[in-house]
This record gives structure tokens, sequence and C-alpha cells, in this order.
């Protein structure tokens, strides 16, 4: 084991450790800061008020359901996604591989425009769909599927360097045991892959709670059926009910926040693992 | 410090004798006819009156964004905005004058209804706000909350609904067979979109629904541009009012309140009108001479009450549309 080499207390040390604290707090902290502390001026039963108007209640539960709907579904596709890349031969698998990161390089807007073209109304797939009584843009189906789009990555970016890692040794030995494919999968592998898989859940969970560029082209915005948290928000900011937005806007903060604090609980747990 | 010294001096220097400056913060629907047909020729006017020339700045956006750019200090001599209801939020915030609209014709520079707009050939024969309730009408209009254009266009529903009945009379019952309609309005609306103009777009980039309810004078804008769409004026409908004031301590600041003044006296002359006419809106004062005569009986925001009433009326435009049971079937008479 070796020390690793102490920088001395020049300035330069100095300059990096507290630029970039500086920076942190500037950039990060001190916006989240004015925003619970200007939401808290106005005081609690202001607060609560505005948070439990029948809009702002609808609206919260609809971006809770769209996005527990959607880690549900990219939880498995994005493992499986993660399973294929690393296990199996494929060709121009690096192309694949970099196709897996498009949805953060794609504009949120663009992404929306791209679903209503092919699941709109008028939209080769949605014209299909709409005649077998399926409606999906403008309609709740399309609010998770742009979720489902945009928070792709995650789960499949969290497991895949998990999954590398691995040591086949132990799937050996339980294929060598007498356990099917199936078994060994379950009971060996899976859980080695928990804490990367819940991580990756949490980021895209808390991403999707708060997405409004992709979700305000493809949801329908009507109060009480198909407007979702962000876009309540932006209403209640372009009509003047400032005390709305920020109530609102401050409970998903606090959301989000805590689906992050739970994915660095288990980003600690993998790393444990990693160490064993 | 160097720089920024040339820098005002420049400025300075740009301000000078030969050349006057003003800045314009307009609503986005009047963007084509301010840019191409207002600002220059008021410049040719000013030019023509005091030899001087005019140097205009124009900022446009959603009617509820340049409020909050303005109270916020963009530094813009005049504000038009769709809705007094917006103007009078710059007025509490002391933007501009608190009597701003006992200025000359109540503060308003550009006038326009609203209408029904459907695909060429009226396929669905469409023809009175009734009509865009009845079921599996594809309505679009933009959200209420987020557009000052959808404002218009539900109350010009409720008011057409509310008035049939008599406004004096106006009860409980009155007020909820208006809502009602509203409402059954709403719930065939495909997609809330954020702004008139992604309204628009849907209707004739994407194809879809059947009708978009909207101003006149941006139907006739798409017309211009190429666009296969018609519209019908309804029995009865909203006469749309776009006021205009100045930004108080800008002009101030600047000391332009004589051009300002004198561009919304412009605006509001007959050759201002005249040329907002090309553009598709309606004169503030007479009857259009290149718009299509309508016999629709036309009534105004005073009509109804005033802004705030309505928006109380209508529980702050936070109407739900109606469950579809209870769309089915459903008529309104």
């Amino acid at each position: 084991m070796t020390r690793k080499p102490r920088l001395g207390p020049s300035a330069l040390a100095f300059g990096i450790r507290y630029g970039s604290l500086t920076y942190l707090g500037l950039v990060l902290v001190f916006p989240l800061l004015g925003l619970v502390f200007d939401t808290l001026r106005t005081g609690p039963a202001a607060f609560f008020e505005a948070l439990f108007s029948p809009a702002a209640q609808s609206s919260l539960t609809l971006s809770f359901a769209a996005a527990l709907i959607m880690v549900g579904v990219n939880a498995v596709m994005g493992t499986a996604t993660a399973w294929v890349l690393v296990r199996y031969r494929l060709p121009a698998k690096s192309l694949l591989n970099a196709l897996i990161d498009l949805p953060f390089a794609v504009p949120t807007l663009v992404t929306g425009i791209m679903l209503v073209i092919l699941f709109g109304p008028s939209g080769a797939v949605g014209k299909a769909l709409a005649g077998r009584g399926m409606e999906v843009i403008y309609h709740k189906p399309g609010i998770v599927l742009a979720l489902l789009y945009v928070t792709y990555p995650f789960v499949v970016r969290s497991v895949q360097p998990v999954l590398l890692e691995l040591d086949r040794a132990e799937e050996e030995a339980a294929a060598t045991l007498g356990a099917g494919p199936a078994t060994t999968f379950f009971r060996v592998t899976l859980p080695a892959l928990w804490p990367a898989i819940l991580s990756g859940s949490a980021l895209a969970f808390s991403r999707a709670l708060g997405e409004y560029g992709a979700v305000v082209m493809v949801a329908g915005n009507h109060p009480g059926e198909t407007q979702t948290a962000p876009l309540f928000i932006m209403g209640a900011i372009e009509s003047g009910e400032v005390a709305q937005a920020k109530a609102v806007s401050t409970f998903l903060l606090a959301c989000s926040l805590g689906a992050l604090l739970l994915f660095k609980w288990f980003e600690r747990k993998t790393e444990a693992q990693d160490e064993r | 410090m160097a720089a920024a010294l040339l820098w005002q001096a420049g400025c300075g220097a740009r301000r000078g004798a030969d050349r006057d400056v003003l800045t314009i913060g307009a609503f986005s629907v009047v963007r084509e006819a301010f840019h191409e047909g207002i600002v220059p020729e008021f410049q040719a006017y000013w030019k023509a009156k005091t030899g001087r020339e005019l140097e205009i700045r124009e900022s446009y956006n959603s009617s509820g964004a340049m409020v909050r750019a303005i109270d916020a200090g963009l530094p813009a001599d005049v504000v038009v905005l769709s809705h007094s209801e917006d103007m009078d939020a710059l007025a509490r915030s002391q933007r501009v004058r608190l009597d701003w609209d006992r200025s000359a014709k109540g503060g308003v520079v550009a006038g326009s209804i609203v209408v029904i707009g459907v695909r060429p050939g009226n396929p669905r024969h469409l023809k009175d706000w009734g009509d865009l309730a009845r079921p599996k009408v594809g309505v679009l209009y933009p959200d209420p909350k987020t557009s000052g254009g959808a404002a218009w266009n539900i109350n010009a529903i409720f008011g057409s609904a509310l008035l049939a009945r008599g406004t004096q009379s106006a009860g409980e019952r009155e007020l909820d067979e208006a809502r009602r309609l509203v409402s059954l309005v709403q719930s065939n609306v495909i997609n809330m979109d954020v702004s008139s103009r992604q309204s628009m777009a849907n209707f004739l980039d994407r194809g879809l629904g059947d009708a978009i309810v909207t101003y006149e004078n941006e139907i006739v804008l798409s017309q211009k541009a190429g666009h296969a769409i018609e519209y019908v004026v309804p029995r009865s409908t909203l006469r749309i009012e776009n006021p205009a004031a100045l930004v108080e301590d800008m002009v101030r600041k600047h000391g332009n309140r004589e051009i300002a003044e004198a561009f919304i006296a412009f605006v509001q002359s007959d050759r201002g009108q005249g040329i907002l006419e090309d553009f598709g809106f309606r004169p503030i004062s007479g009857t259009s001479h290149k718009l299509p005569a309508t016999s629709a009986k036309l009534f105004s925001m005073h009509d109804l009450g005033g802004w705030r009433r309505v928006k109380a009326q209508l529980n702050g435009y936070r109407l739900k549309a109606l469950a579809l049971a209870e769309l089915r079937g459903a008529r309104f008479r």
C-alpha cells in the first residue's frame, strides 16, 4: 500500500479547493436555497394550500404515476440492454453502445417532436394505433413514452460497468453445481446487479419528475387529466400564480433530492460490494 | 474601463443630435404587422415630420412573458400587450400609469375578432360555438394559463353563451350553462398548446383537428403565407382589443416621451389602422374595408363586465374537461 502524495498547502491547492467549493455553492446551492427560502417566506399555510389545490394535486399524481411506470419498464429493459451489450457478440456493437446515449444528446423538445411525428394522430404508427382505439400522443401513454425515451440511458449506464467487472467464476461455479441459466441469473447475477439497477432507476425517476421539454410536446395539457407537474408550474408562472408555482417546484425539488440521496446510498453499497 | 467609456461614448453619439431611438416591447401577434408595416412607415413619418432619423428597436414575446420582462426592467419605451388585464399588471407595479386606459381611444391600438378556423370547404359544417362542442370534433386552442390569445378565445365562447341569455339577468343557472359550453368545447381540445402560434402549427403542418379558435388576423396571416385554411365568424363573437402604453420610467430615462406618444398616436391613426388592416386586423373604430363584412353580433369585454369578473366566473380558467361519459351524447343547445 502506497501513500498518496500529499499536496502541500500551496496556493494552487488552496485555490482549487475553495475555488471549486465556491463554484458549487454559486451554481448549485444558492439557487436552490433561493427557491426554498422564497417559498418558505410565504408561510406554511399558503404553501400547503397551494400544494393541495386540486389542479396541483392531480398534476403531481400524474407525474409520480408516469415516472413510476417508466422506472418499472426501464429498470427491466435497461438491465436487459446492458446484459446484451456486455455478454453477447454483436455486429456494430460500438455503434449500438454510442446509440444508448442519444437521448442525452438530443434536445428534449426534439424528442417530443419525433414522437409526435411517429405516434401523433396523423403519424404513421399513431394512425394505425388510433384505428384500434389506442390514443398515445396528447394522452397519458404519450407522457410515459416521452419519459421512457429521455431516461433510457440511466439504468443501462449504471448496470453496464458492474456487469463488465462481475467475476464470472461465481456464475460458472453455480453452473457446475447444477444450476440452470435462470437459477444462476436470479440467484447469483441479479443480487450483484441490484444496487446498480436501483441507483440507475433513482436517477431516472428524479429526472422524469421534472421533465418538461419532451412532455410539453406530447401531453394534452388538460388540467386534471394530462397536465404533469412541470406543465402545471409553467402555466402557473405564465399566469402570475407564483405561489402555486413555487410550492409545486419546491415539492418536486424535495422529491428529486430524496431520490438522489437514495441513489447515493445505493452507489455506496455498490462500491462496498466491489471492494469485497 | 476604457472600453466601457468608449461604449458609452458610442451610445451617446448614436443618441446624439442626428438620431432618435425608440424601443418597443410587444406581444408576438403584432410582430409581422409591426416589423413589416408600422415600424418602417413610422420611421418615414417621423423623418418627414421632424427631419430626424429614428432607430426603432423591437422586442417580441408572448404577452405574459413581456409583462415579466418589463417588470424586471427590460428597457422598452412603448409596450403593446394582448389584453388590458396584462397591462393592469404593469400598472400595479407602476411601470405604466394607473390610468393608462384613460388615454386616447382607451389605450387600444389594434383590434380583431375571435373566429373559428376550419379546413377548406368546412367539411364538418362548423358554424357556431355550439358546433365545437359536438362529439368527435377536434378543436385546437392554446392553454389560457400560458397564452393571452386563449383567454380571448375562451371569453368569446363563454361570453356569447352568456349574452344569448342576457347578461343583465345572468344568474347562477345562466353562468353554469355558459361554463358548460366552455367545458364541452375544452373536452374537444386535442392539445392545450403553449401558444396560439403552436396551435396554428399543429393545425396547418400536422393536420391536427377540425377547427382552431383564434384571432381573425392570425388566420388572414396564414392565408397570406399560402396555407389552406378558411374561417367562419360565429353568430356572436368577441371584439379583441390590444392595448399599448408608455413605460413611464423608461421614457423618462431615455427622454423620448414625445416619440413614444407619437408612435402610439400613429398606430391609432387612420394610416396606422390601414397598415394593420393589410395584416388582417380590424380597425379599432369604424368598419373594415379590406376584410369581409360580418353580420355577427360583436361584443367587448366591457359588455361582459371586464376581465377580472369573467376570469372569476370561469374559475381562473382552471376549467376541467368533462369526463368522457358525461361528454357522450351531451349537446349544447
